[in-house]
């Protein structure tokens, strides 16, 4: 019976799988209208403290962690015989870390503030053939008609092993890229905010939106789900299917303790034919069975508890890293790493652990009514 | 020598393949109205416009709804396969140089000291913000190849005896309109306008020439403006300061060597 | 010794059928638990062969045969010559190979710049065979508008929705293509649209254009040559095995690299991978629940039995024997209840085989992802491979789950035993 142990166990390590996060979990504020042409000239600030008392109202709201600002520009990179075209993202270093993964450099490191240093794909490495530390050309038509031109050093190579953004993205500094692209440094495109729980997006959009509304900034506050639709039905889909997955190995668990209960049960005929013959009540019995149950299945729940949440723990906090085996792969254009992290199912485990607990007194409750009516002498008798 | 903005910016109203054979190479036949059909005229007003090789200098007005800004230039060009083009105002993109030889643009960048290769991937962008694309620069064919030619119109027209031309794609011709209409001056065979319009018989763009003169030995259209219909608040014009032809210079001359330095 | 055996099987036996109740409880865990095993298994196999499917068909097939540059370069520099495209057909002609491909597909790819009078844009083009791709991509079946390319078109050009809009092109509009042809020319060619697809993939609808084979090889002076010779296997199983023959019977001509999709589409491969990673923990969940469920009634009628078990070794049954009975008995249970599991899968899976299972409630409209487009409709595939080893391994388990009830009732004190429950 201490298997049951190992049913609840098995139930709430089955909603680990809950934990395999998304990636992009986003909140992005731009002008109202830089999307979806990006325009170079749809800036969000117009003094000079616009975009820091901007980031201040978006990092007070208590979902989102942090928040930085971007600059974007179309150009090309070159390193003399080969030129490509590329996106031109302007970062704030410091800021950029906390919010996207982007950010993460696969060698060296990120361009530092006021330098012209820049980082940029492996793919568009590898077509550029250079190297770190190589020196390489950007061009960019600038904001007042004139062609921004300078000379970089490679200091980081990314590889998200999305070929878009391997083969199209370098990233430099955003004053750096302001000043090539002659914008002003208070003009920026886009703010992005980090939130640690993507299904909160909207509400926290919403917020934030009031928020600087009541500010009196005219601006466009977006979460992913309306950023990315196909992510966001993805999302749907994985959850459906897990959803549907978990109901799966829920009635199966539900089954097997069912099962387990009523043989139980009825293995005991003899001992409730005695209870019975001995002059207790029918309805005792069933009293008794019932909170027999019921005390099993609380305990079963707490050893399932006290064994899956150390796991829930660990896993979370040091997510279970498949990349080794599986390299990355990619999703509605969303790099997945084939990381398994956990985040906590509050809700599950309480559904969880009622259904549990309904599932074991039910289960006991046809054998009780059962045990209940038996004739003690036939039982006795070994019939 | 201007290139693709993020996403959806990339397209840039392109105008104009027409003008620029007129800044790679500009020459005159000297005119000879009589009993010729529309085809020769037409050839002849494109053609004009095409020479050996030749030398001058030209301001390009562009302006746009964020800028507007003015660049002068010198250009050199032999044949329709090489040509050189280098800024000389603005002050700061002054020296800026496009090498266009054969197939291939380069672009050299005097701040950084480095020749860049445009990719044939961009030939369909800006070159420097104007409504021209660096395929503009490349593009060879002749109007008479694409275009069948009837006449719409002749006589007078604001007192100024005129042809009005309206040039139809050829059924396979490898061209974005769906017709042309231009008129010509009859006495000096000088082009007054050209309207370009969709499939749709929508006016897409429309190009003005003026301030005829006399330059080396030949009569030009100093003065072309483009017009993007779309967009009226922008514009594109371009004006010779000094033009000749014929002039003595060989395809050494369109080196990368002369590309980073030079005169 | 055999007479034994068949005491022991019948003793067993009679277990099973004398504890009707119990031991349907305990085959009810393992018919349930297999068949939500096989049902799970097929529609995983069915949904991972879908989204291959249509990644393949969309890109470049199982298995595609190009200059060994091509992949990097993706230029018309690097091309098969019409001497190599011969060789690539006799290759796929050997029986060995023919049985497995459903479809070829003969392709020029460049990169080049679609312009109308409304603008320009950056695009794929790819010159087909009409014919061959219609049975190869489903790019056909995409139709927003007008047909897709036929047998004989010539200046017809296939686009998608976003690339029309961009460049307000509607059926029969002109369209000029221009790209760097063979000799390094920047050549144009006229196109006119003919069918406008929607597949759902932004990069695809606003960047990929089909026209017919023949004008794009005399447009890029590329008269009889390829980029890409694509081919579509029966199944995806098959790749392996035919990638090889392929690759064998390509060995000694020169120039030429043949490529599987888990090269070519690295992301769905990655996608597929850890899908299946997913799926396999989901089955080990499964699998552990059935065999707790097995052990738990096995262990727990040994407990209640033990005085059962008292009087068959006082009756002189030694202790393997005692065991052997509960383990037949166990065994009995798994291959009763393995079979009825089996049938009950199969006709679960078999209920949907046909039409499929409807995903369409769980997500709004058409899904993309990892660069395909998957439909929600999931045929379950089921091979006979499938069926045994799920079957194998239910038994397997159901094996090792009698076993440490079986070691058990061998350990039974008689004494103790006859005392217990007086």
């Amino acid at each position: 019976m201490v298997v049951m142990i190992g049913l609840a166990n098995g139930m709430i390590s089955q909603m680990i799988n809950n934990g395999t996060g998304l990636v992009t979990g986003q909140i992005q504020i731009h002008s109202p209208q830089y999307l979806p042409d990006r325009s170079v000239y749809e800036t969000l600030g117009s003094h000079p403290n616009d975009v820091e008392s901007l980031l201040g109202i978006i990092e007070r709201d208590p979902a989102v962690i942090a928040a930085a600002p971007r600059v974007f520009g179309g150009g090309l990179v070159s390193s003399g015989a080969a030129t490509f075209p590329a996106i031109l993202m302007g970062i704030d270093p410091a800021r950029e870390v906390e919010v996207s993964r982007i950010a993460v450099m696969k060698e060296g490191r990120l361009p530092l503030t006021g330098s012209n240093e820049i980082a940029l794909g492996s793919t568009l490495m590898d077509w550029l053939e250079t190297n770190l530390n190589d020196e390489l050309v950007l061009v960019a038509p600038a904001a007042d008609g004139s062609l921004g031109n300078d000379l970089f050093t490679v200091v980081g190579i990314m590889e998200s092993g999305i070929p878009e953004i391997d083969g199209s993205y370098v990233l430099l500094p955003i004053d750096v890229l302001q000043s090539l692209i002659a914008l002003q440094p208070m003009r920026i495109h886009e703010i992005v905010a980090h939130i640690d729980d993507p299904w909160d997006a909207q509400l926290a959009t919403d917020r934030i939106s009031i928020e600087l509304q009541r500010d009196g900034y005219a601006v466009d506050v977006a979460a992913w789900t309306s950023l990315r639709p196909e992510l966001r039905e993805y999302a749907q889909l994985a959850s459906g299917t897990q959803w549907i997955l978990a109901v799966i190995v829920f009635s199966m668990a539900i089954f097997g303790v069912a099962n387990t209960m009523i043989m139980a049960t009825f293995e005991r005929r003899r001992e409730f034919a005695l209870m019975l013959a001995l002059g207790a009540a029918p309805s005792g019995i069933i009293r008794s069975v019932l909170s027999e149950a019921f005390a099993l299945g609380l305990l079963s729940l707490a050893a399932g508890v006290v064994l899956t949440f150390p796991i829930l723990v660990w896993w979370h906090h040091f997510p279970l890293d498949l990349s080794a085996v599986f390299g990355g792969f990619e999703i509605v254009g969303t790099f997945v790493k084939p990381v398994l992290k956990t985040e906590y199912p509050w809700a599950m485990i309480f559904f969880t652990a009622f259904a549990l607990l309904l599932t074991v007194v039910t289960a006991a409750l046809y054998p009780a009514v059962r045990a209940a009516r038996l004739a003690p002498a036939d039982v006795l008798t070994g019939r | 020598m201007s290139y693709t903005s993020p996403a959806g910016n990339f397209d840039m109203p392109r105008l104009l393949k027409f003008v620029v054979a007129t800044i790679a190479c500009a020459c005159f036949a000297a005119p000879s109205a009589q009993g010729q059909t529309a085809r020769e005229i037409v050839d002849r007003v494109d053609q004009l416009l095409r020479g050996r090789s030749s030398t001058g200098s030209i301001r390009m007005d562009i302006v746009t709804e964020h800028w507007s800004r003015t660049l002068e230039m010198r250009i050199w060009s032999l044949g329709t396969e090489y040509s050189l083009i280098r800024l000389t105002a603005p002050v700061r993109d002054a020296g800026m140089t496009t090498l266009k030889a054969g197939d291939d643009i380069w672009n050299y960048l005097p701040r950084v000291d480095r020749a860049i290769r445009v990719p044939p991937s961009l030939m369909g962008s800006s070159w420097m913000g104007s409504h021209f694309t660096n395929d503009d620069l490349v593009k060879e064919s002749r109007i008479i190849d694409d275009y069948d030619i009837e006449i719409a119109f002749e006589g007078l027209r604001n007192g100024v005896e005129v042809w009005e031309f309206v040039l139809t794609p050829k059924p396979e011709a490898a061209v974005v309109w769906g017709s042309i209409v231009e008129e010509v001056r009859q006495n000096d065979m000088m082009p007054l306008w050209a309207n370009y319009y969709d499939e749709d018989g929508n006016l897409a763009r429309t190009i003005t020439f003026s301030n005829f003169t006399m330059m080396g030995d030949r009569l030009v259209p100093a003065l072309m403006t483009v017009q993007p219909v779309d967009k009226p608040e922008e514009s594109t014009s371009i004006s010779y300061e000094d033009l000749q032809f014929d002039i003595d210079i060989t395809e050494d001359f369109f080196s990368l060597r002369q590309l980073r330095g030079g005169s | 010794m055999n007479g034994r055996v068949r005491l022991l099987t019948s003793l067993a036996w009679r277990n099973v059928r004398r504890q009707a109740r119990r031991s349907s409880l305990t085959a009810a865990a393992m018919i349930v638990g297999l068949a939500l095993l096989m049902f799970s298994r097929s529609l995983a196999e069915g949904a991972h062969e879908d989204w291959i499917d249509a990644g393949v068909r969309l890109g470049s097939g199982h298995i595609s045969v190009q200059s060994p540059e091509f992949r990097d370069r993706a230029t018309i520099e690097h091309r098969i010559s019409p001497r190599q495209i011969e060789q690539i057909q006799e290759a796929l002609s050997a029986d060995i190979i023919a049985a497995e491909v459903t479809a070829t597909a003969p392709r020029i790819t460049v990169r080049g710049l679609a312009s109308s009078a409304a603008g320009a844009r950056p695009v794929v083009i790819m010159g087909v065979d009409p014919e061959l791709e219609s049975a190869f991509s489903n790019l056909g079946d995409k139709l927003a508008e007008g047909r897709y390319l036929q047998p004989g078109d010539r200046l017809h050009a296939y686009i998608g929705t976003a690339l029309a809009s961009r460049l307000r092109l509607r059926l029969g509009s002109r369209l000029v293509l221009t790209a760097q042809d063979a000799d390094g020319e920047i050549t144009g060619q006229l196109a006119r649209v003919a069918g406008i697809f929607e597949s759902g993939i932004p990069t695809v609808d606003e960047g990929l254009i089909h026209i017919p084979l023949t004008t794009a090889q005399e447009w890029l002076a590329a008269e009889g040559e390829l980029t890409t010779f694509a081919i579509v296997l029966r199944s995806s199983k098959s790749v392996a095995s035919t990638f090889e023959s392929i690759v064998s019977r390509l060995a000694n001509s020169s120039g030429l690299s043949v490529l599987s999709w888990h090269e070519t589409m690295p992301e769905l491969d990655g996608a597929v991978r850890v899908d299946d990673f997913g799926d396999m923990i989901f089955h080990g969940i499964l699998l552990s629940i059935v065999a707790l469920a097995i052990v738990n009634t096995v262990l727990m009628s040994v407990l209640y039995r033990v005085r059962e078990f008292g009087v068959l070794r006082a009756l002189g049954l030694s202790q393997v024997q005692t065991g052997s009975v509960v383990f037949i008995e166990g065994l009995i249970l798994t291959i009763s209840s393995g079979f009825a599991g089996m049938i009950l899968g199969i006709s679960l899976t078999m209920l949907f085989f046909h039409d499929g299972l409807d995903f369409s409630f769980l997500f709004d409209s058409e899904l993309t992802m990892a660069g395909i487009v998957i439909d929600p409709i999931i045929i379950p595939t089921f091979t006979t491979s499938l069926i045994l080893n799920s079957v194998a391994f239910i038994t397997l388990i159901g094996v090792l789950s009698s076993f440490y009830p079986a070691l058990h009732a061998a350990r039974v004190d008689i004494a103790e035993s006859m005392k217990f429950e007086a």
